[in-house]
Parts: C-alpha cells; sequence; structure tokens
C-alpha cells in the first residue's frame, strides 16, 4: 500500500519512476506424481526383498548352474560356505582363501589346513547342537573331478549334508536346452 | 443477547489445505536406497545331494519290503546311461559333440525320467555317477531333472566309480 501510494504521489509529480512489476507467486511444487512412482518402487522392492541369508550371498565373478527345483536347507543345519572358482577355492563367509584347484588336487598341505578348518567348524556346529551342513558354491565350467573329490574331503570332515548353491529359474526350457 | 457470528467462521471461503507430503517423502527417501541395496536380482536354490552311506541308512529305515530297483544315472562324457536294477539299461547319446554345452540331450533324459516314475513309483532315489570329466553344470542339470521328476533323493556315488568302469569295460 505504501508503495503504491508512492507511485502515486511519483506521477503526480512527474517524475519518470515506474510501478514495478508484480512479484511471481512461488506455486508449492507437485510431488503427486514422485510419490506415487516412489509408491510403486516401493511396492515392487518388498515383493523382491529376501529375508534368506543364503539368497543374499551370490558370489562375485561365478557362473552358478541354473535349476528349477530347490530344496530347503534342514533345520537346525548351519551351512559352511565354500566358493569353488576355476583358479581357487575359498572357504567361509570371511572368503578365506585356501589355494587353488591343482594345490588342493595335489598339495598335501593345502588340504591338511583345508580339513582342519572343516572340522573345526563342524565341531562348533555339532556342539552348539546343530547339523553341520557344507554349502558348495561351484562355477559351472568346474570339472566333476573336483567336485567329487570335494565331496569326499568334506565327508571325512564330517558333513553328512552337502547342498549345491544353483541359480533359480521357473522356466523349465532353460534346464532342457530348448 | 446473542452474539453475531464470527467473522472468521466463513465456510465458504474456506480451502482444503494440500496434504502436507514431506515426511512421506522423507520416509521414502531413506526407505528405497536401503531396498535397493538389499534387494535380490538373483535367487539361489540349494540342491541337497546325499551321501551314499548316509542315503543307504534311509533306504534300510524305509523300505521293510521287496525294495524297487536301484536306478543309476551314469553321466559320461559322450552319453547319459540309466540303468534300472540289474536288466534294464538305457543310452543317451550326445546330439552334437562341437559345443560342450548343448550336446546333451537333457529332453530325453527328461522323458526317461518321467517314464521311469512312472513306473516304479516308489521308487525316490537315483543314485548319480559323473565321469571326472563332465561339468559341474551338466550335473546339476541332470540332478534338477531328476528331482523335477520325482526322485527327490540323489545319491552321490564317489566310491564306486572305477568299479563302474571296470564294469563298463568288462561289459565292452
Amino acid at each position: 500500500m505504501r508503495r503504491k501510494a508512492a507511485v502515486v504521489v511519483s506521477r503526480k509529480l512527474g517524475s519518470t519512476f515506474e510501478p514495478r512489476p508484480p512479484k511471481p507467486k512461488i506455486k508449492d511444487l507437485n510431488i503427486t506424481s514422485l510419490i506415487d512412482i516412489l509408491t510403486i518402487l516401493l511396492v515392487f522392492m518388498l515383493k523382491n526383498i529376501s529375508m534368506d541369508a543364503v539368497e543374499k550371498n551370490a558370489p562375485e565373478g561365478m557362473l552358478l548352474p541354473t535349476t528349477i527345483t530347490k530344496d530347503k536347507l534342514i533345520k537346525t543345519g548351519l551351512t559352511v560356505n565354500v566358493k569353488i572358482y576355476p583358479d581357487k577355492i575359498l572357504y567361509g563367509t570371511d572368503n578365506i582363501k585356501i589355494g587353488t584347484l591343482d594345490e588342493f588336487m595335489t598339495k598335501n598341505e593345502v588340504r591338511s589346513s583345508l580339513l582342519k578348518l572343516l572340522r573345526l567348524e563342524a565341531k562348533r556346529i555339532t556342539d552348539d547342537g546343530n547339523i553341520p551342513s557344507l554349502l558348495i558354491q561351484g562355477d559351472r565350467d568346474l570339472d566333476c573331478r573336483y567336485i567329487t573329490e570335494f565331496i569326499n574331503f568334506s565327508a571325512s570332515a564330517s558333513f553328512a549334508n552337502i547342498y549345491f548353491s544353483t541359480i533359480h529359474t521357473d522356466n523349465l526350457n532353460e534346464v532342457l536346452g530348448l | 443477547m446473542a452474539h453475531p457470528p464470527s467473522k472468521s467462521r466463513n465456510l465458504q471461503k474456506k480451502h482444503p489445505r494440500p496434504l502436507n507430503l514431506i515426511p512421506i517423502m522423507n520416509l521414502f527417501i531413506v526407505v528405497i536406497p536401503m531396498l535397493m541395496m538389499i534387494m535380490v536380482s538373483v535367487h539361489l536354490a540349494l540342491i541337497e545331494i546325499a551321501l551314499p552311506a548316509a542315503a543307504e541308512k534311509k533306504i534300510e529305515q524305509e523300505d521293510q519290503e521287496e525294495p524297487p530297483p536301484r536306478i543309476i544315472l551314469a553321466l559320461l562324457p559322450d552319453k547319459f546311461e540309466i540303468l534300472v536294477g540289474e536288466d534294464e539299461e538305457y543310452t543317451i547319446p550326445v546330439k552334437d559333440v562341437s559345443d560342450i554345452f548343448a550336446k546333451y540331450d537333457y529332453n530325453e533324459l527328461n522323458e526317461r525320467m518321467s517314464e521311469l516314475k512312472t513306473e516304479y513309483n516308489e521308487q525316490n532315489t537315483i543314485d548319480i555317477l559323473p565321469d571326472p570329466s563332465v561339468k559341474y553344470d551338466i550335473l546339476l542339470k541332470s540332478i534338477d531333472i531328476c528331482k523335477f521328476n520325482g526322485f527327490p533323493a540323489i545319491k552321490y556315488l564317489t566310491s564306486t566309480r572305477k568299479i563302474f568302469r571296470a564294469k563298463q569295460k568288462g561289459g565292452a
């Protein structure tokens, strides 16, 4: 009001001042559409989320085989995870490097250190009242000789329950190669 | 004396307040990155196998009567070989030798396993015997096909490998 009055006064006085243009009103940001998108995203992610600890541990740099069936871990079973890459063997969740596959097949030190680790872990699991299980995550290009040897080896370390880790699919044709 | 209505009480002039979406936006900004971090894009599965000693104990407990014939699936570099009991033997040769992953006829194996399940409905176990040079992928696909056709118990044969080879050579 004051400004208007001032302008009027100035016009009366013959001044060259012009009235200021009205300030544009700041509109509120319309975030409704953004909320819609985020709600859809949230629902999608909640659907896909898995609370299964095993499903989160897909090993990096390893091509797992694909299967249509899947089994459940036995009750009171605790797994020890072993990752067998074409060039190395990693033990446990800490990915302790045991050695290469050739070393595992030939070197006695490598085998004895792995056997010691497996036996200790199996004893710890059994002492807690659980059943030791071995989860083998192997690259699909491995020869079965290594898997067979590893199964024999882990059986001698009191692991009776052995699981292979695979990628699950619902498409049978993918498994059949059609 | 009644008071006149308040000047501020003019319902016609009142506009609905815009919903304050800022708190829910804050929530989304926290929750969505967290979910993106822990979202599983690849679903892993577990395939259980049994060692011969453990599987035999189970079979002894389950089957008191005459057991169904033992089914052995041998994975050889050039064929699948299915031995049913002492007599029956099926061979599924490879389709294409040039490609290392596509050569095995999984479709034929699937059909054969389905037939075996129909014939020996009481049998739930398959003994699997992979050749050392066969790829792990082929082993797991074969196990998967067996399980899919109603053979949930897979017995991984390791110690009888040499016996099987000797038997093969003797048969040939």
